[in-house]
């Protein structure tokens, strides 16, 4: 697997996760008292949260409210830099 | 407030340039039954619903946001390397003489975005049941759409995006049903 891909995965990984969150957000909005939901839930953004911190400690920040790290500084990760998600 | 993410909710893949085929899903975009107007109508409608139904109103709202920008993704990777002539021939002459390769809000045939396509009625069941019809819509273009495509990446985005139509439906279902339990239970009291 080369650079490009390895980044394609882990970022194909992040979204699966971030996409859990978001079901199970919406599936809790109107299942509020589904125990088993709501622990499937914080599960979920626990999950999505560490997968979020792979990609970004290696890749730099998804958004402005993650600290970049030394390694995503250190290769001169910028926010304002391509490619955006549609240039992908 | 909003924070960006600067990745898409579900990865577009684009085989090849098909500007016909992005002039179809403009109708997703900008049309009536489109994107722009279910995150427009529900982001708007959250203010006068019930706290409990709220919630679902706002995060299927920001849901739809991005929604919106895996359609833009989408007509833009089939259009950006069209020449005017593949333009003209896909029926985007019109579009391409006032926006370029630019996207629009507008629908299929060209018709520009407008607010008369979403309400606001102050009234929970009334503004429910119209979102309930509208994802119903959405699924259903989005099936026309499917049957219209010719391009194995964009299907399955589009088929990913139908499946969505159908949860928020379902959602919106759910909360009209705890609406009606709590209007019940106020009655017996």
């Amino acid at each position: 697997m080369n650079e490009f891909e390895e980044e394609r995965l882990m970022m194909q990984r992040v979204q699966e996760a971030d996409f859990v969150v978001v079901e199970l957000t919406l599936y809790t909005n109107t299942h509020p008292n589904d125990e088993e939901a709501l622990d499937q839930w914080r599960e979920a953004i626990k999950e999505a949260a560490r997968l979020r911190r792979q990609y970004e400690n290696r890749y730099g920040p998804l958004s402005l409210y993650s600290i970049p790290s030394e390694q995503a500084i250190e290769v001169g990760w910028r926010w304002n830099q391509p490619p955006w998600p549609w240039q992908r | 407030m909003w924070v960006y993410e600067k990745k898409l909710l579900y990865p577009v893949e684009v085989t090849t340039c098909n500007p016909k085929l992005a002039r179809y899903i403009m109708e997703q975009y900008g049309g009536a039954d489109g994107e722009l107007a279910a995150a427009l109508r529900y982001m708007n409608q959250r203010y006068t619903v019930p706290d409990k139904v709220i919630g679902v109103l706002n995060d299927i709202a920001t849901e739809e946001f991005s929604h919106l920008e895996m359609l833009a993704t989408m007509i833009y990777k089939l259009t950006k390397d069209a020449t005017p002539q593949q333009m003209e021939e896909a029926g985007l002459a019109g579009h391409f003489a006032n926006h370029g390769h630019a996207l629009f809000y507008e629908n299929a045939n060209g018709v520009p975005f407008t607010t008369t396509y979403i309400q606001a009625k102050g009234d929970p069941i009334a503004d429910l049941y119209e979102d309930i019809a509208a994802e119903e819509k959405a699924r259903a273009t989005y099936q026309w759409l499917i049957d219209l495509s010719d391009d194995p990446g964009l299907t399955d985005a589009l088929r990913f995006l139908r499946e969505r139509e159908n949860v928020h439906s379902l959602r919106f279902r759910e909360s009209v049903e705890i609406l009606k339990d709590e209007r019940d239970r106020k009655k017996i009291f």
